[in-house]
């Protein structure tokens, strides 16, 4: 087994909180929409947000197996608090990579969940094609002054702070892209309504609008220009955290479908002595076996410092996919109980369905497949 | 002073347990294991001592087979100081038998000499609530069991007993065996820090022969079977029937 001693004593941790803490409440959450606040202070105690920053940093510096392994668990419990666990994974990322001294002094406060975070690419002309971005910052004296509008954006309602990709020279294309760290407190920042989505209900999104925002010259993240290659560097990563976070949900339908299969009954047998109960099952429990296998080959290839790229992609891709058909199959062994509010399944379909959307959707995974194979050939 | 607490790897208390074909105990090969949860609740204990003050060092101790040293590890992600292996066995199967393990464990007291020895009041797996007692009793020193609550108080400590229909509170003199029971406390989640922090605190290596111990079995387990499985019940069409079929049970 490739998991060590660490791995798997973090994965119990991870998987104990889920069931004492997550699972038993995200059922309510997902009704009220509600920020578990409690769930995330108690989170930030044990170190699970940053689960790669170094120690040094301030996190406890695991890899990113080990990240894996906490979002899946996590996930297994509700979604929504996994996703905050990756949101906050990204942004650390960001700032252990290319922040300066100064910036990464804000990691203790954001692992802390002191300091609520947002990261922000989406506007409402630019989804998929990121060179779309309107948002720009002009220089500023010593500083720059922000202007635009992000929409969809995790956590906009509220974070405190947010990672704004804008547009710093309109003639360069992808090289002209900053990322600015905005104060959300600030003069201009003005923040839309909460959105009331379909699934992963506890997260919430919303707009954000910056009109004459003022950021200081010290809140450029990295270099000017180089903000588009940023953001797309740490979505590696992002996107294996996504893909464990599918096989979490996969994985309670999965568990849900088999404990209800065994006590169900219909014609005076439990519903799993039915072959066409068990096949659905069976293929359920190898789809998300192999959609964890590829996030965690995807994941020993970024820890191993190797082209990850396609490897994160496909992880994205697959485990996006699975949790979206599978969920679908936990609904179907539920019989008309699966589609009624208050049984797990019915939630864990609405969750599954984002998987396939952000973080790149699953069509811009496979083009980025493809791309890979057709540039560096199918040898593996 | 230095709390030692002795932890046991057992098997996972929400693992569904099957009896092996031969009779012999239970499967344990390939099964989920944990520190048992009475021992959880020692550690956490032992390290509430130490961050009110009262406890100086958490010594962690597992006797068994060499995977024991996962059960350490928690032990010492939670918060323990330090850890001691007694290599005991190399089979899974081998449970090393409560006086075995209690003269073993006076053999490290000796060389520790720890002020307090917190054990789980039982192990979950044979339930022989007895290695504490033991302990007590070759060591000569002052024994509280099921305890709900424990207060050290310089030479003297005051614990709670969770006893047939109530609480007893009395009192012992230090150094003493104090077996807990399973509301003392609520053990905490190893934060992923410690976890971290735990690969490099030190885990000793030692043999039951270091304490002049032998370990082989006293006891012969002479069958093992499955508990009786439960009958299913009936289904009441209405209330009416419902209230008859109670009333034939003669519950109302
Ligand atoms: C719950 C939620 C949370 C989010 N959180 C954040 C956040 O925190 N920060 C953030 O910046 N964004 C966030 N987003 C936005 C998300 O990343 C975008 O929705 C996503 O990138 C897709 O963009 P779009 O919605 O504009 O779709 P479009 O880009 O308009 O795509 C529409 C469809 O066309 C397809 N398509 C587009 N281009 C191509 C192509 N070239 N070839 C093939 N198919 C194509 C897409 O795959 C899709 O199916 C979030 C969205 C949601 C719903």
């Amino acid at each position: 087994m490739y998991l060590n001693e660490t791995h798997l004593q973090v994965r119990e941790m991870a998987r104990d909180f889920a069931d004492g803490v997550v699972r038993p409440i995200a059922e309510a959450l997902d009704r009220d929409e509600r920020f578990p606040g409690e769930i995330f202070e108690q989170m930030a105690e044990l170190g699970l947000f940053g689960v790669g920053v170094p120690e040094e940093m301030g996190g406890p510096g695991f890899d990113s197996l080990t990240y894996a392994l906490v979002m899946e668990e996590l996930s297994r419990g509700y979604a929504s608090i996994a996703d905050q666990c990756g949101l906050v994974e990204l942004i650390s990322t960001l700032l252990v990579r290319h922040g300066t001294d100064e910036q990464r002094a804000l990691l203790p406060s954001i692992l802390g969940m002191r300091t609520k975070v947002a990261y922000c690419i989406t506007e409402p002309e630019a989804g998929t094609d990121v060179s779309g971005i309107r948002t720009t910052a002009v220089r500023d004296g010593s500083g720059w002054i922000l202007n635009g509008g992000k929409v969809w954006i995790h956590n906009a309602p509220v974070a405190d702070l947010a990672f704004v990709l804008a547009r710093t020279d309109k003639d360069k294309g992808h090289r002209g892209m900053s990322i600015f760290i905005v104060d959300l407190h600030a003069k201009g920042v003005e923040r839309g309504p909460k959105e009331h989505k379909m699934g992963q209900r506890a997260s919430q999104v919303g707009a954000l609008n910056f009109s004459d925002v003022h950021v200081p010259a010290d809140m450029l993240l990295g270099e000017e220009g180089r903000g588009f290659h940023m953001m797309m560097s740490v979505l590696d990563k992002g996107r294996v955290g996504i893909a464990a976070l599918a096989v979490g949900i996969g994985q309670a339908g999965l568990e849900a479908a088999v404990d209800y299969a065994a006590t169900r009954k219909q014609f005076s047998k439990p519903i799993a002595d039915f072959q066409g109960v068990q096949w659905l099952l069976a293929d359920m429990a190898k789809d998300i076996e192999a959609a964890r296998l590829l996030v965690h080959s995807a994941a020993m290839k970024i820890d191993a410092g190797q082209d990850a790229t396609k490897a994160c992609s496909m992880a994205k891709c697959f485990a996006g996919d699975m949790a979206v058909a599978r969920t679908a199959d936990a609904v179907q062994v539920f019989g008309g109980s699966g589609y009624i509010r208050g049984f797990e399944v019915e939630r864990l379909y609405r969750d599954a369905k984002i998987c396939q959307i952000y973080e790149g959707t699953n069509q811009i995974q496979r083009m980025i497949i493809a791309r890979e194979l057709l540039a560096k050939g199918a040898r593996v | 002073m230095k709390v030692l607490v002795p932890v046991k790897r057992v098997i996972d208390y929400n693992v569904k347990v099957r009896v092996r074909a031969d009779g012999s105990g239970v499967d344990l090969a390939n099964v989920k294991m944990s520190m048992n949860p009475f021992d959880e609740i020692a550690v956490e204990e032992a390290i509430r001592l130490k961050e009110k003050g009262t406890a100086t060092e958490v010594v962690a101790v597992s006797i068994g087979v060499r995977q024991a040293q996962e059960t350490l590890r928690t032990a010492l992600a939670m918060g323990a100081d330090r850890a001691i292996l007694v290599l005991a066995s190399e089979d899974v199967h081998q449970d090393i038998e409560p006086l075995a393990v209690a003269k073993i464990l006076a053999g490290i007291v000796k060389e520790e000499s720890p002020g307090l020895v917190l054990c789980g009041k039982q192990a979950i797996d044979n339930d022989m609530n007895a290695t504490g007692q033991m302990l007590a009793a070759l060591l000569g020193w002052a024994q509280a069991t099921f305890a709900s609550e424990l207060k050290v108080e310089g030479e003297e400590a005051t614990v709670t007993r969770e006893v047939d229909g109530g609480l007893q509170a009395i009192k012992v003199k230090m150094p003493a065996v104090v077996t807990v029971d399973l509301r003392m406390n609520e053990p905490r989640y190893a934060s992923l820090p410690n976890i971290m922090k735990a690969k490099k605190k030190p885990l000793e290596e030692k043999t039951p022969g270091d304490y002049g111990v032998d370990v082989t079995p006293r006891l012969r387990v002479v069958k093992t079977t499955e508990p009786a499985s439960r009958k299913a019940g009936v289904m009441a069409k209405s209330v009416d029937e419902l209230v008859d079929m109670l009333k034939g049970a003669g519950v109302v």
